[in-house]
């Protein structure tokens, strides 16, 4: 298991290269001047020329690259071009923000969304069924930032249950950093246990199909052992791959939850950053966030090898 | 329950799919002695397999419905059971090995765990008794270097010998009645033998009963004390596999013997059935063999009862018993009735 998450390690440092390569020319290509962005009223000639040759604007731009990328593996990702705090200092502080809130959400996906699904899978054309399949849809259909405000509506202001808004950091306050997570996590996480949902049940639905569940009848298991023990274990690939691909989204995607509970995550990092043309900030969140995803990757291939013996040869 | 009664007695034993107008299976009736072997012989879709199912409880329901019919097995009624009743019977008492050794055997569990539970579900043994049972059984069905394979998965077994663990499984229990549905199909020639001769092997030790299904009449002659030839959904012969195979009462039956290809006089084609089976929708209300039939006459518009004529050797044909010529109901009998 080691030398396989060695090499698919190795095998990750091309891509992220790639990446980087990809991000740092796609900021170059967007329109827009980041140093009239940075001067903001002040339109002196001089003082722009100043700043493109402090930013190292006039170089060429693969000598740009390798500057940045230089930086990079040193872990420098730069300096803000509008706050002047370094970059790795704001992704440091919004990224664990956005990294609770998404594995909150996840946590309380899975736990709605596999068992409904595999419930609903077991129970096919049934009322238990189409019931569920209804919950799935208008899970997807309710728009995060409204039942968003609903739940503050409720929850907060008329039965008083829980903080409409704040955070505070994990670390030094647990209970009331989960108090005020619980409800975006929710938001969140309701949405995506639809997707679980339905995907655990047409993952289950071809496992309960399968020779082995019959053979696992045969044997006179019960029902319980059947579903959870052999049916299960076989359907849970695709539902990695999906929970995997999720998570990835919850931590780029997170942006509208997060500005309704007025949470200091990475999603108003990034779109801050974006419309201040803060290139150093927009570069670094990229790349974080595609690392991030990559690293998912290898967590997925690793839970598959566990799961699937098979896969273990290759 | 009487000594005598026999191990297995299906009576009248039908299944409909969905809304079909027509029973897939119609009229089963079969009966099994202690350490017995019957073979229930028969082409795809004749109703073999269902019969197996419907035994094991296996069935879908839906779509699958029980029509009609009673299977009396060790004093119960194996098509009336609840669920219960029925997981605490099978995989003990009776157990069943299917067609597919690729795909039977779970791909995530270790092929000793998969035995293992077996024991461990009816016996209520300890993990490390039923260990040893699942390495006693994996000796028994001759898998070399038994104490490996129990940590294996089965994609690292070849067909044969996750058969061969298919075997182990079913039998780790002492069952009193094996049900086998094409065990050997899918395995190459030379291992179909090796596996035949084990399970009859471990069938004498056992003193096991065994319904093998199959469509190969070889596997038949080798293996089956009593032979049932089903056709569309019904049993159109049944009988010892000596008196079956000699004396062949049934078109259907001379059919299947002469197709049968050998390895004695070449010359010529092989014989075959002409036509097709009829489809569930088109399915003739008296014999189902009617369309295919070289004796075909109008009386046989109606269905004919299994009759025995000779010890334990019944057919369902208005022509039979071959020799003498028993006439068909005249069709003025067949349309009243």
């Amino acid at each position: 298991m080691l030398g396989f998450l060695a090499r698919r390690i190795l095998i990750a440092i091309p891509t992220v290269i790639l990446i980087s390569v990809f991000v740092f020319t796609l900021q170059k290509l967007l329109p827009g001047d980041p140093v009239l962005a940075m001067a903001g009223e002040e339109r002196d000639p001089e003082v722009l020329a100043f700043l493109r040759e402090k930013y190292r604007l006039n170089d060429p731009l693969y000598m740009q690259y390798f500057h940045w990328i230089g930086g990079v593996l040193q872990g420098d990702l730069g300096i803000s071009l509008r706050t002047r705090q370094p970059v790795l200092t704001l992704i440091g502080e919004k990224l664990p923000v956005t990294i609770q809130l998404a594995v909150m959400a996840l946590i309380i996906a899975v736990f709605i969304g596999v068992p409904t699904g595999i419930l609903s899978a077991y129970r096919k054309g049934t009322w238990i069924d189409w019931l569920a399949n209804i919950v799935a849809l208008s899970g997807l259909s309710i728009p995060n930032f409204w039942l968003g405000i609903m739940l503050i509506l409720l929850v907060s202001v008329n039965l008083g249950w829980l903080p409409a808004s704040g955070y505070a950091p994990l670390s030094e306050d647990p209970l009331r950093s989960i108090q005020t997570m619980i409800m975006p996590a929710f938001v969140l996480g309701t949405g995506l246990a639809a997707t679980l949902m339905r995907h655990t049940r047409s993952a289950m639905l071809g496992v309960l199909k399968s020779d082995y569940v019959r053979t696992a009848r045969a044997k006179g298991l019960n029902e319980r052992v059947v579903i959870l023990k052999h049916a299960l274990r076989n359907a849970l690939v695709p539902i990695v791959t999906v929970a995997t691909l999720l998570f990835g989204e919850l931590l780029a995607g997170a942006v509208l939850t997060e500005q309704i509970f007025t949470i200091p995550g990475f999603g108003k990092l990034v779109v801050d950053a974006v419309f201040n043309r803060d290139y150093a900030v927009v570069q670094g969140i990229v790349l974080c966030t595609a690392v991030a995803f990559i690293a998912m990757n290898i967590l997925a291939d690793a839970a598959y090898r566990i799961l699937n013996p098979r896969m273990r040869d290759t | 329950m009487p000594e005598d009664a026999p191990l297995l007695q299906i009576t009248d034993l039908s299944i409909r799919f969905g809304a079909a107008a027509t029973n897939l299976v119609d009229g089963v009736s079969l009966s099994l002695d202690r350490g017995e072997t019957l073979c229930i012989v028969g082409e795809s879709g004749c109703g073999k397999s269902l019969t197996a199912l419907a035994l094991m409880g296996l069935l879908p329901t839906p779509p699958a419905r029980l029509m009609s019919g009673t299977a009396m097995f060790e004093g119960r009624d194996l098509l009336s059971l609840s669920l219960q009743e029925l997981q605490n019977v099978r995989g003990d008492r009776m157990a069943m090995i299917f067609q597919e050794p690729m795909t039977s055997l779970n791909p995530a569990l270790k092929v000793g765990e998969q035995i293992a539970e077996a024991v461990r579900r009816h016996k209520g043994v300890s993990r490390d008794a039923a260990r040893n049972r699942a390495l006693d059984m994996l000796q028994k069905v001759r898998i070399p270097a038994p104490e490996k394979r129990l940590d294996e998965y089965p994609h690292q077994m070849s067909g044969g010998m996750r058969q061969r663990a298919m075997i182990a499984m079913a039998m780790a229990n002492d069952p009193a009645l094996l049900i086998a549905d094409e065990p050997t199909t899918a395995l190459d020639v030379t291992v179909q033998a090796q596996v035949l001769d084990l399970m009859r092997q471990l069938q004498d030790e056992s003193a096991s009963a065994m319904i093998m299904i199959t469509h190969d009449l070889g596997v038949v002659a080798e293996m089956a004390d009593k032979v049932a030839v089903m056709y569309a959904g019904r049993i159109v012969e049944a009988g010892p596999v000596a008196a079956v195979f000699e004396n062949p009462q049934h078109p259907y039956t001379i059919g299947l013997m002469s197709s049968m290809p050998s390895l004695g006089d070449r010359s010529g084609k092989l014989v075959t059935i002409p036509g097709i089976v009829p489809p569930a929708d088109a399915m003739p209300e008296g014999c189902r063999f009617v369309s295919r039939c070289p004796f075909a006459q109008p009386g046989c518009a109606l269905a004919p009862p299994m009759r025995e004529f000779d010890r334990g050797h019944a057919v369902a044909c208005w022509r039979a018993p071959l020799e003498t010529g028993v006439d068909a109901p005249s069709p003025e009998i067949a349309g009243a009735a």
